[in-house]
């Protein structure tokens, strides 16, 4: 998995490349950690280049974004391949999750 | 008899020998020419079975085993993951999409493969589960 780190005004827009599976969560919750500590409030994550996500990684998922909604933070996702968003709506988690199609639509929900 | 054995397989129960394992198992159903919604539910199905057995089953023991069987019947795919655990009973794991549960960090993975597979049983006191996925061939094999 690996993760890049861009700014968009005061938004950090996380770029994760990989499966989201048991084995790499740990690198995922670490930065997103970081990100929180740092108290940027604004954090888009971005799906595009991830193929694959298990029920860790959904666990993880509900993990950020409770402890982001805990701090008041804004979290949200974008580019989730239909595969994903399929196991996110048969596990009913897209209800606790802000998905959107494109960065614009996103970057506008904040 | 029709069936062609893919995968037989014993993985210690440690966590850090699935990606490996997985990465054989999709090589070798490459074979069958499946498609890309097909693999994802084979994959996530057989990995979240897999976790289960070494985290639940085994106890992360690992000196047991998790057996792994992956069978071709005509275009039926039939997994089995067997653990050496105590079992379980598979009626009594909670919905995880209630709203109460929703927000739980655990419990989604038998009920994704219940989701994406053809056909899902427990056998053996619940130390098995047998998972079936119909899928389509892109041409005769």
């Amino acid at each position: 998995m690996e993760i890049k780190l861009e700014k968009i005004n005061d938004i950090t827009l996380v770029v994760l490349n990989g499966e989201l599976n048991m084995n790499n969560i740990y690198r995922v919750r670490e930065t997103l950690k970081k990100i929180l500590k740092e108290k940027k409030s604004k954090v888009l994550i971005d799906f595009d280049k991830v193929p694959f996500v298990d029920s860790s990684g959904i666990a993880l998922l509900l993990e950020i974004v409770a402890s982001f909604g805990k701090a008041n933070h804004h979290i949200c996702f974008c580019h989730v391949n239909k595969k994903i968003l399929s196991v996110f709506e048969i596990t009913k988690v897209h209800k606790l999750f802000n998905i959107f199609d494109s960065h614009e639509a996103a970057l506008r929900s904040f | 008899m029709t069936e062609k054995v893919m995968i037989d397989e014993n993985i210690p129960s440690q966590l850090h020998f699935v990606p490996g394992f997985m990465a054989r198992v999709i090589e070798t159903l490459g074979v069958l020419e499946l498609d890309e919604d097909t693999v994802f539910d084979l994959k996530l199905c057989l990995d979240e079975a897999i976790v289960n057995a070494i985290r639940h089953g085994n106890k992360e023991n690992s000196e047991l085993c998790v057996h792994v069987l992956v069978k071709q019947d005509k275009q039926d795919l039939i997994l089995e993951v067997t653990d050496k655990g105590h079992g379980f009973d598979f009626s009594r794991i909670p919905d995880p999409t209630t709203e109460e549960n929703i927000g739980k960090l655990h419990g989604r993975g038998v009920y994704l493969i219940q989701n994406a597979m053809d056909s899902v049983k427990f056998l053996n006191g619940g130390r098995t589960i047998r998972m079936v996925k119909s899928f389509k061939m892109k041409r005769g094999l």
